[in-house]
């Protein structure tokens, strides 16, 4: 291994890693944030008593969870601006647009998770023990205090093991947006090798900081869960 | 309009002829990371520190890594191990297909060994006992009792993790093959219009994922037939 090849300044490519991971992170915690917020609304409209509103969520979630990433990224990045353009013409606003590529990615990114936690979440809150929320009810809860307190904190708790899974697979599917020119981690790695014919070690190093980043989750993961099931440890 | 029939019409053997390379991919994927899964799965099992801890460092390693650093490791980082250019293998892998393959196998190969160990765990104890009190040889005791137990155990996760490989199928398109996501890509470069294609693909890819599933479901019912000869009690759930 070569550690000049990593040095900051002019000659390593050091600084350009870093770029490209603060990319790589900002990207990966952006999707999750947002998908994870959008899985949630999607779990509570599969669960709401409305007719084909859970239907048509289940349908788009699993069409989701079903196509390769790499297909839902290009068709945002594609897509999202003759969307863009056909929505404007009725307007006499006419020309080319040009939709920002991060965004496009957290997009992507963002609808799949929310695909795979809506599923998480919908089974989170069919296993909240009813006669807790019957028991809720008994004391005079309203609706809304009866969800915010009872159901979405204990729905949450069980939901927790299977939404830190998707921050891997998500995380993991980050060097995809590369496809569509982002310089992410994996994409500024690619442009080192190609500069200095090394490639294996900067692919190397990147699966180096990969590892590094799922290493810290599962800590956290353990951390979190440390503290959400306190309640349930005999001592 | 979303779907143009005419454009449709004109690209479909791009787009088949994609969908060919995107079930080569998925079938020798699930082949291949069969054959390196199985023997780790036994060494995950083992009861020698050493087998053991090889096989959790492959598991946490192949699942940790992002499946398209892995693809970039071997399609770049095989040729620059000294000799190998000499030796007979490079005629194997020096086109992209059987390097992607090797690739996938490997990913796919973190998650197998993690379901077909703990299927092999879970074959209930007293079935083994049984066996061996009935005077089975060890072999007689895996082939008839362990084996069908485990794959029981594991079909409905090796069905999902087969749905994960075809979609992870779709990272060949960083190493210049054109499978169905890059079929599409391509009819989208001459024809500006990224929908038919891309929803086309979509489809095409509902489709393998149904088959996939239907096929699992059959193989459910074949190897658990009592599972589904009478209507279950717990039918309304």
């Amino acid at each position: 291994m070569d550690l000049a090849l990593f040095s900051f300044g002019a000659t390593g490519w050091g600084d350009e890693l870093l770029a490209g991971l603060d990319l790589t992170l900002r990207l990966a915690v952006t999707s999750i944030l947002t998908g994870t917020a959008l899985g949630l609304v999607s779990a509570l409209g599969e669960v709401a008593p409305v007719p084909l509103l859970g239907r048509l969520l289940e349908t788009v979630n699993m069409v989701l969870r079903s196509v390769p990433e790499l297909l839902v990224i290009f068709l945002i990045y594609y897509g999202a601006a003759i969307a863009l353009a056909a929505l404007l013409a009725p307007f006499g606003i006419a020309g080319l647009f040009e939709i920002n590529r991060f965004w496009s990615g957290v997009l992507a990114l963002a609808l799949i998770h929310a695909a795979y936690a809506s599923e998480v979440f919908r089974g989170a809150f069919l296993a909240v023990p009813v006669g807790e929320i019957d028991a809720a009810r008994a004391f005079g809860m309203s609706p809304v205090l009866v969800f915010s307190r009872i159901r979405l904190p204990l729905a949450f708790r069980l939901a927790m093991p299977g939404l830190t899974n998707l921050v891997m697979t998500t995380l993991k599917s980050t060097p995809l947006v590369s496809a569509i020119g982002l310089q992410d981690l994996i994409r500024v790695a690619g442009d080192a090798g190609q500069n200095t014919k090394e490639y294996f070690q900067f692919y190397m190093a990147t699966l180096v900081i990969y590892l590094g980043i799922a290493a810290v989750v599962l800590l956290l993961q353990s951390r979190s869960e440390h503290r959400l099931y306190r309640h349930l440890r005999t001592r | 309009m979303l779907m143009d029939a005419a454009t449709l019409l004109d690209y479909l053997p791009v787009l088949l002829a994609g969908a060919v390379i995107t079930l080569e991919l998925t079938l020798f994927t699930l082949i291949g990371g069969l054959i390196i899964a199985l023997p780790i799965a036994f060494a995950r099992n083992a009861e020698r520190p050493g087998p053991r801890w090889f096989a959790q460092s492959f598991v946490f390693f192949f699942r940790g890594a992002p499946l398209l650093v892995v693809l970039y490791l071997v399609y770049y980082g095989l040729p620059q191990i000294p000799g190998i250019k000499e030796s007979p293998v490079w005629f194997l892998i020096a086109r992209p297909m059987p390097i992607a393959i090797l690739a996938l196998s490997l990913n796919s190969a973190g998650f197998l060994t993690e379901i077909i160990a703990g299927a092999l765990r879970n074959v209930p104890a007293g079935e083994i006992e049984a066996a061996r009190a009935f005077g089975l040889s060890r072999l007689q005791t895996f082939a008839r009792i362990i084996a069908p137990n485990a794959t029981r155990l594991a079909l409905r996760a090796y069905g999902n993790e087969a749905v994960f490989v075809l979609k992870g199928t779709a990272v060949v398109n960083f190493i210049t093959i054109t499978d169905l996501v890059g079929a599409a890509n391509q009819v989208y470069f001459n024809t500006f219009d990224p929908f038919t294609p891309l929803f086309a693909a979509g489809a095409f890819y509902l489709v393998i994922v149904f088959a996939m599933l239907q096929l699992v479901r059959w193989a459910e019912r074949r190897l658990n037939p009592w599972a589904f000869a009478a209507p279950s009690r717990e039918r309304h759930r």
